[in-house]
């Protein structure tokens, strides 16, 4: 009698086996952290290898087959999202390793490992998912580890962040149960299939109007954005980096995947979400403009970049909706493998120079040169220059809105492009400035064997870009959005 | 009128009581209590969607679900009142 | 004619909505959370009315009961870190900026019009509608119970019921990390009579616990209402300081925190063979495998919620030691 598992079941239950090892063991905490990290990146790549093999592959789970049992589902969007996970969740482990070696930090290591595989799992859970109230299950897990996360550190700044951070995610997964209910008063059913087609009634609306505005909060979409950047910004340099790369994109993708499935809702509804994006990026721009400290200003820059994601999602109308999702996938994974180097990167160099202060960048003698042009690398990917990721994601976005004669979705790209290279700027300028300081060339330095994590993220965000086919072609199997091509 | 209708628009008015308090509320112990009405709310809806005219009996499910939510927003709770408590223990430190 | 029923039930929402409106907008904390815990109460008889038992039980041991006692607890220390212990009335605990009414009355404006559309939503959508009843009752001679809810939670939907527990270890890990210490505000104890009281009410709750656990095969009850009642001992334990939590006992303490999510996920994937998917329990010993899953969880269910009463990691601070990071 063999035990026949699917690398589907192995991608959430490793993490959790991982977490609960981790906890039980904290001494061994980081050891059993690697090793499941290692092999949760092995069941992603062998479920990788099935899709590409077999296209979008189902898991009744218990046997009984949805709409009464929960099916597990995978197809290319799917094993994207998880493996950027794997990915940046492997490298920032790595990076966790040196940011936490401190004999002061015993205690953050030995929290960080279960709860970032916790994480790890709820967001796993959900990439998998095919099931409303599972999916609000899930995002609880991702809730409560991400707010253990955030205030690792213990500081008085942290606590305040995370307990803004808390309430606003429990308020947002209490409107999307508000919305579950309301799915099941009127289809008797909580599994998306059983949302394909259904009429736009009162209920159905409610219930699409509560769940958006619960995962935009869980998001951060701008005007709901209000939590994120004192969460993001005080959280320590790993945890930073899991949560604005990572956590954010989990609520984004069940917008994603829901936008399929539940009755879209007119031409008029899909603007307002792209103003809420316009809105983002716009405000998160200036906000990142003025911003006094490094990680604030790449906190806010990922308030501006959520946004364009939505814009890229509204850019085509209703009309184009079927290939507008690629667009806003695209820069999903462009933002979050991007944004977990620049915070790693951020990380790095307040470690090495003591703070975050913009202004007194250049006031050190210490450079650490490689964490700032990791730092630069990772920008370009954001800012949208080629040949990025990020440039990819930006194109698709503007040619899209452009082919719709959507000119406006086309000027706030533009505007906030423009934005972003302008608070990027302040930060570079504060590292390429040196004649405030004088001081022997020797001591320029301050990079370290931890700089490589981040650099390897940054480089893909860059490389990346040079494989957007084949990374396109990928997500579409399964057609995750229903259209043939 | 049957009791699904009258305990329906229960839930409903129940959740909106919490929405103002969730929006309103200054007080950090206050702001947790209205979350947990808002979830009380929820229940409701999920446990009048599942009653049938009697003898009939209900949908289960829902009855599961409603379970689940109740022992995750404990969770919730717990976590943020654990937040709460170390604040004020840091704040009180601070200031004196 | 009026059914009576109709008036009760007529009554019994108006005074859960006067009761959450009042809890609310008391001024005094204390007597927030006791109107909140009547508020529960009446919400779990309401919920009897609408004949869900199993719910009921966990609104009333775990939403409110377990809540109830978490508010009053965080209430204590607050006062207690503020200094305001002495005081009769429990307000200005936490500092509290005053909201300007405008913002108040736009706020509730605001919320009464989602509230309105929400009715609107309600009253459109189609009274007892579809639902799962059918498949569910199709399903339940393979499910290896009799009681449905225990077959949704424990088998059909079983997925999700991991992930609550998961849920829960993932509180307790967070609780662990933000708070640790033996105990900076004095707990409170309970005085000499209650004492009496716990010692003899302590074994009584312990065969509640464990019959409610028992009996959800078959009936109203099961792992999540038995694990809060067994809970209710761990809180009693701990007050009556009976139990002193222990830098020594955090590993066994650990243990017991997982057991629960352990068990389940290790049953869930070792079924899964000769054709058969994870959470597929082989017909013959689903009922056995249920029970132990049921058994597990109730003892992680239990201690976590005491552990989350209790609120910190137990460990031995240094004098003045309050930033450990």
């Amino acid at each position: 009698m063999s035990v026949e598992i699917s690398p589907m079941i192995l991608s959430v239950f490793v993490p959790l086996f991982g977490a609960i090892a981790a906890f039980v063991l904290p001494r061994a905490a980081a050891l059993i952290g690697f090793a499941t990290l290692v092999l949760t990146s092995g069941a992603v790549a062998w479920l990788a290898r099935d899709v590409l093999a077999a296209g979008a592959v189902g898991l009744p789970l218990g046997g009984w087959g949805a709409p009464l049992g929960i099916d597990l589902r995978a197809d290319g969007l799917s094993v994207a999202m998880l493996a950027l996970t794997s990915v940046v969740g492997f490298l920032v482990s790595i990076a966790a390793l040196d940011s936490l070696k401190g004999p002061e930090q015993a205690r953050q290591r030995q929290y960080f490992w279960p709860l970032w595989l916790l994480l790890l799992t709820g967001m796993n859970g959900v990439y998998l998912s095919t099931d409303i109230f599972n999916l609000y299950v899930m995002i609880e897990v991702i809730a409560l580890a991400a707010v253990g996360l955030t205030v690792l550190s213990g500081s008085r700044a942290a606590l305040q962040a995370g307990l803004d951070y808390m309430y606003a995610s429990i308020f947002g997964a209490l409107l999307f149960l508000m919305g579950v209910g309301f799915v099941y008063l009127q289809l008797g059913r909580l599994d998306f299939a059983g949302l394909t087609g259904a009429a736009p009634t009162g209920a159905l609306i409610a219930a699409l109007a509560l769940i958006f505005v619960g995962l935009a909060l869980k998001t951060a979409l701008f005007p709901l954005h209000f939590w994120l950047p004192a969460a993001h910004a005080n959280a320590t340099a790993p945890a930073s980096a899991l949560l604005s790369g990572l956590v954010v994109k989990a609520a984004l993708y069940v917008v994603l995947r829901l936008a399929q499935y539940m009755p879209f809702p007119s031409e008029n509804l899909l603007t307002l979400v792209g103003l809420m994006g316009a809105g983002a990026v716009i405000w998160g721009g200036v906000q990142a403009l003025r911003a006094e400290r490094l990680k604030l200003l790449v906190a806010w820059s990922t308030v501006a970049q959520i946004g364009l994601i939505f814009v890229a999602f509204a850019r085509a109308g209703e009309v184009g909706l079927s290939e507008s999702w690629k667009a806003a996938a695209l820069l999903i994974l462009a933002h979050g493998i991007a944004k977990a180097a620049m915070f790693l990167a951020a990380g790095r160099i307040k470690d090495e120079i003591g703070h975050d202060v913009i202004r007194d960048l250049d006031r050190t003698p210490i450079r650490p040169t490689l964490a700032q042009f990791t730092f630069a690398l990772a920008a370009i990917s954001l800012i949208g220059l080629p040949p990025s990721l990020g440039f990819i994601g930006k194109w698709s976005l503007m040619e899209g809105a452009m082919a719709a004669g959507y000119w406006h979705w086309v000027g706030v790209t533009m505007a906030g492009t423009l934005l972003s290279v302008a608070y990027f700027s302040r930060v570079f300028a504060g590292f390429l400035r040196f004649d405030r300081v004088r001081a022997p060339v020797g001591e320029h330095q301050g990079w370290a064997l931890a700089d490589a994590a981040p650099l390897t993220l940054a480089l893909m965000a860059i490389g990346l870009g040079l494989l957007a086919a084949p990374v396109l072609s990928f997500i579409e199997i399964g057609y995750p959005f229903g259209v043939a091509p | 009128m049957t009791p699904d209708l009258i305990y329906g628009l229960t839930g409903v008015a129940v959740f909106g009581i919490g929405l103002v308090g969730a929006l309103s509320a200054q007080d950090r112990l206050r702001r947790v209590l209205a979350l947990k009405l808002c979830s009380v709310g929820a229940g409701f809806l999920l446990v009048v969607g599942a009653w049938r005219e009697p003898p009939a009996a209900p949908d289960p499910v829902p009855h599961a679900l409603v379970i689940t939510g109740i022992v995750v927003m404990v969770s919730a709770t717990a976590v943020a009142l654990a937040l709460i408590r170390r604040l004020q223990t840091l704040e009180a430190t601070d200031e004196r | 004619m009026t059914d009576p029923l109709v008036i009760f039930d007529l009554l019994l929402a108006l005074a859960i909505v006067a009761l959450a409106a009042a809890s609310l907008s008391v001024r005094d904390l204390f007597s927030m959370i006791v109107l909140f815990i009547i508020f529960g109460l009446l919400s779990a008889l309401a919920w009897v009315r609408l004949s869900a038992p199993d719910v009921a039980l966990a609104e009333a041991a775990i939403g409110t009961g377990v809540t109830g006692a978490l508010l009053l607890k965080t209430l204590h220390h607050l006062r207690f870190a503020s200094g305001t212990l002495g005081q009769k009335a429990a307000y200005g605990v936490t500092p509290v900026a005053p909201v300007p009414m405008a913002v108040i009355m736009t706020n509730a404006v605001f919320c009464g019009l989602i509230t309105l559309g929400l009715v609107v939503a309600f009253l459109g959508a189609p009274a007892a509608g579809p639902g799962f009843d059918p498949l569910v009752a199709e399903a339940m001679p393979q499910s290896g119970v009799e009681h449905p809810v225990t077959g949704v939670l424990l088998n059909f939907r079983s997925y999700d019921t991991l992930m609550e527990v998961v849920v829960l270890l993932a509180a307790v890990v967070a609780v662990w990390q933000i708070e640790r210490g033996l105990s900076e505000a004095p707990a409170p104890a309970m005085g000499e009579v209650w004492q009496g009281f716990a010692r003899l009410a302590l074994p009584a709750i312990v065969v509640v616990g464990t019959y409610l656990l028992w009996v959800g095969a078959e009936a109203p009850g099961g792992a999540f209402q038995g694990g809060a009642v067994l809970a209710a001992v761990g809180l009693l334990l701990l007050l009556t300081r009976a139990y002193v939590p222990q830098p020594a006992h955090r590993g066994i303490a650990r243990g017991a925190f997982v057991l629960g999510t352990a068990a389940f996920a290790l049953v869930a994937l070792l079924v899964a063979s000769g054709g058969r998917v994870a959470f597929e329990y082989p017909l013959d010993h689903a009922k056995t495998l249920i029970l132990l899953i049921e058994g597990m969880v109730t003892i992680s269910i239990a201690v976590t919620l005491a552990a989350l009463f209790h609120g910190r990691e137990p460990v031995a601070l240094a004098k003045g030691d309050r930033n450990d990071t």
